[in-house]
């Protein structure tokens, strides 16, 4: 890498220019120099250099397509097949034997007839665009909330208070209640999952900033009188980027699952999320020949999770300086 | 040490309460009250008036509203001694409709509307309902009442007093005889011949209020008993607590002998006989088996309570994790960027990310495919069926201990000590399991209790995935049934096991590293 940089170097001069001589300056000589550094350059300079990475963002970026595009281009009915008997709990082969070769029977059909491979990415658009959108509204406010909470000590008792009494009721019932009060929608589940969401993200970033705040670098800046927005924003905020984005790798996956998981006992979305099909399909898992329209989902849910979380893991290792070396 | 405990459990305590509150506000304000109803049958099948009524004698009975009719506030006034019994007889019906009213009720509804409405209630008069001019229409009669909602605090309050009920010579209200305590050495029950104390009381609610059996943990008592909240619909009439902790499966009959000395093959258990009023007059069967009132008996049964299953599966999982979590911690720590910490990795990565709902049943499916039971059956005796919901219950716990512990061993690792010991010519094995793993192991420590008493809360999806009846599913169960006893008596006891739990993680981490000390000085 650095070989390669230094022919890069040299290559910009002509061999005279190289070899010629050159007077000694004492203004020159005062001048400290270092190699250029971009900070989010060498992020993704080192998160390149993995090819692991290359791999997962690959295959994040196909799944990504096919969760956000492939609905919008093709025809997806649910019912369309409800009257037609011999189209249920189909197999992949039977499928493809019975509608001829196409994607939409790759995965074969499930319990109204629908073809299976449609209503995973139907499914997946749905609990994606919920995660994200939670994660987004989690993260900005404890961040936030988190920051503040850290750096005032008054502010740290009350909301430590209120974070011991929050964290104790329990998140199912405070979900169930919600989605009694309003109808189970895909908008009472984003209110649901953040009203107190973000309180567990700014507990974390809390934690923190408290350890960062009263490092010596950060004593020396507010000894030199450095005003507290710019000891936030310039020595917090490049120290917490690492620790921000490993989060938030933890973060979107987590809602995947929880959506899955409040699918499951009976509290999820109306709408046919991958929860919602894994909790349909679930008698299908013990009939033999049925499979399909039960693991299609978990399997898509699991791959999504996880090229989600490792990208975000490596992304979280390579934002982090003391790796750009 | 002592007294910074204390503070933190009356602090907790306190939090617990404020929990307890909120739930409360979720559930018996926020929510639509009809929706108790739901699956009560008495309630579909009564009609019209008396279905109002009933309405508003189980909110009363459920802690949303105080509630009076006028029937009994004639019967107040007559233990009060303002009326007579024929006087009250001759008031007590009322009139069809208002205006159908003789003068003497109407001045006693007067009365009645008067005195409640000063109270804040508000007075109901329902007109009778008639199918024909005149025959009543089903459950048609006309009511009166009165009826206030119940506040918050006066709903929190009569909650938290009632969670711990002591029993007294005084609890039975009828005459009983001679109140009294009695210490015996030869309990009764196994014939008064066998050696084993017991205390027996008389008029108190429980015959015996302290004895020995022989199962576990051999010395019980009925002197103190918890009531968390009354269910309505999952186990109806029955405390929470009870429900978690009342053993489950068959009967086991085994000859015992009654009072009267009567010989039976019979599942009852004499130790639990409460007092029931004139109960052998009421029933022959109790006349020939007990010699006084205290007849009303629960039986033994063959299984766990809900929280034994849960706990007996928790803690087996618990152990088996850090059994074998923290080996593989330390080996991946040691190993760094070798093979085995490649493969530990990609372990913890699987666990983290893919959802837990998604693994469960993958362990389901090969586990199916091994042989192994995939539901459970308390009639059965086979081990097997315990076998996956462990394997299920460990393996995430597995995977987090493994991802803590290798990063707070590597962390250690660059520490001063380390080099000094690797200086002093330590093996690398002598210092990482007798320097790094006690340092980083703190932490850790800290969720010990936690662990342990998070296996009596059960676990939600593996219980529901292999069909356990433990504890876990019941929050979500009487969250489905509308049932808010349970609701608030569960969310109290999640609340006070993990206020509990920290505290105890807090004691034993300071027991552990003597470098934290709760001590005021430090603080």
């Amino acid at each position: 890498m650095e070989n390669k940089d230094m022919k890069d170097l040299f290559s910009a001069y002509s061999e005279e220019e190289l070899f010629s001589h050159v007077d000694h300056s004492d203004l020159e000589s005062e001048k400290i120099t270092a190699p250029r550094y971009s900070y989010w350059r060498s992020v993704f300079r080192v998160f390149f250099r993995n090819k692991v990475n290359i791999v997962i963002l690959t295959i994040l970026a196909i799944l990504i397509a096919f969760t956000y595009i492939y609905p919008e281009v093709s025809e997806y009915d649910r019912f369309a097949n409800l009257m037609n008997d011999a189209a249920k709990h189909l197999s992949p082969m039977a499928a493809i034997k019975k509608f001829g070769f196409s994607i939409h029977w790759i995965l074969g059909t499930g319990a109204a007839g629908q073809p299976t491979f449609d209503a995973v990415w139907y499914g997946s658009r749905i609990s994606l665009s919920l995660a994200l959108i939670c994660a987004a509204i989690n993260l900005t406010v404890g961040i936030l909330v988190g920051a503040v909470w850290g750096f005032s000590k008054k502010i740290d008792m009350v909301m430590t208070e209120v974070y011991n009494i929050i964290g104790n009721v329990p998140y199912i019932l405070l979900i169930s209640v919600l989605v009694l009060l309003f109808a189970p929608s895909f908008w009472t589940m984003v209110f649901a999952l953040t009203v107190t969401g973000w309180l567990a993200i700014a507990y974390f970033i809390r934690t923190q900033v408290i350890i960062i705040r009263d490092r010596e670098y950060n004593l020396a800046s507010r000894c030199l009188g450095t005003p507290i927005t710019r000891i936030a924003t310039k020595n917090i905020l490049p120290f917490m980027t690492s620790v921000i984005v490993t989060l938030a790798a933890v973060e979107i996956p987590s809602y995947i699952s929880y959506e899955v998981f409040l699918a499951y006992i009976g509290m999820g979305l109306s709408e046919m999320s991958l929860g919602r099909l894994i909790y349909e399909a679930e008698s299908a898992m013990v009939t033999p020949g049925w499979g399909f329209e039960f693991w299609s989902p978990v399997v898509v849910a699991s791959i999504i999770t996880i090229a989600l979380y490792v990208t975000g893991q490596n992304l979280g290792d390579a934002s982090d300086p003391r790796t750009h070396m | 040490m002592a007294k910074y405990i204390l503070r933190r459990f009356l602090h907790g305590l306190i939090s617990v309460f404020i929990v307890v509150g909120i739930v409360m506000i979720l559930i018996y304000s926020m929510l639509n009250r009809d929706l108790i109803f739901a699956g009560d049958s008495t309630y579909t099948n009564l009609g019209n008036n008396q279905k109002t009524v009933y309405k508003y004698r189980k909110w009363q009975e459920y802690g949303y509203i105080d509630f009076k009719s006028y029937a009994e506030y004639l019967q107040m006034l007559v233990n009060e001694e303002e009326l007579s019994d024929e006087e009250r007889d001759a008031v007590v019906n009322i009139g069809k409709k208002p205006e159908s009213d003789s003068e003497e009720v109407a001045a006693y509804i007067a009365q009645f509307t008067e005195y409640f409405e000063k109270q804040g209630f508000k007075v109901e008069r329902l007109n009778a309902v008639m199918a024909t001019p005149r025959k009543y229409a089903s459950g048609g009669q006309q009511q009166l009442f009165a009826y206030k909602d119940r506040p918050l605090w006066k709903r929190l309050t009569s909650y938290i007093t009632g969670i711990i009920t002591i029993d007294n010579i005084h609890a039975v209200q009828e005459d009983i005889g001679e109140r009294k305590l009695t210490f015996t050495l030869h309990d009764p029950v196994y014939g008064g011949k066998k050696f084993s104390p017991a205390i027996i009381g008389n008029g108190t609610v429980h015959k015996y209020l302290l004895y020995f059996n022989s199962t576990f943990p051999f010395l019980h008592q009925n002197l103190i008993s918890i009531n968390l909240g009354k269910s309505y619909s999952v186990n109806a009439g029955i405390d929470v607590f009870t429900t978690m902790t009342t053993p489950q499966g068959s009967y086991v009959p085994r000859e015992i002998t009654y009072p009267t000395g009567l010989k039976e093959v019979s599942a009852d258990d004499l130790h639990t006989a409460v007092y029931v009023l004139d109960s052998r007059e009421a029933n022959l069967v109790n006349e020939d088996r007990f010699v006084d009132d205290y007849t009303s008996v629960q039986t033994v049964k063959g299984g766990f309570s809900k929280m034994g299953y849960s706990f007996v599966i928790g803690i087996i999982a618990v152990l088996l994790s850090y059994g074998i979590g923290i080996p593989l911690g330390i080996a991946m720590a040691r190993h760094k960027d070798k093979i085995i910490d490649k493969i530990g990795t990609i372990y913890i990565v699987f666990i983290i990310a893919v959802p837990s709902l998604a693994y469960i049943f993958l362990f389901k499916a090969i586990g199916g495919r091994l042989g192994l039971p995939t539901t459970f059956d308390m009639e059965s005796t086979s081990k097997l069926m315990y076998v996956l919901p462990i394997i299920s219950l460990a393996l995430p716990s597995i995977g987090d201990l493994m991802k803590w512990l290798r990063r707070y061993m590597i962390d250690q690792m660059n520490s001063d000590y380390v080099k000094f010991a690797r200086s002093g010519g330590l093996s690398e094995r002598e210092i990482f399991t007798g320097h790094i793993l006690k340092n980083a192991a703190i932490p850790l420590i800290h969720g010990i209790p936690a662990s342990v008493l998070g296996a009596l809360v059960g676990a939600i999806i593996t219980e529901r995935v292999y069909v356990i009846p433990g504890a876990g599913n019941l929050l979500t169960i009487a969250i489905n049934r509308y049932d808010n006893g349970v609701i608030v008596g569960v969310t109290m006891f999640y609340a006070m096991l993990s206020v509990v739990s920290i505290i105890l993680g807090d004691v034993l981490m300071a027991f552990v590293d003597p470098r934290i000390s709760f001590s005021s000085k430090s603080r």
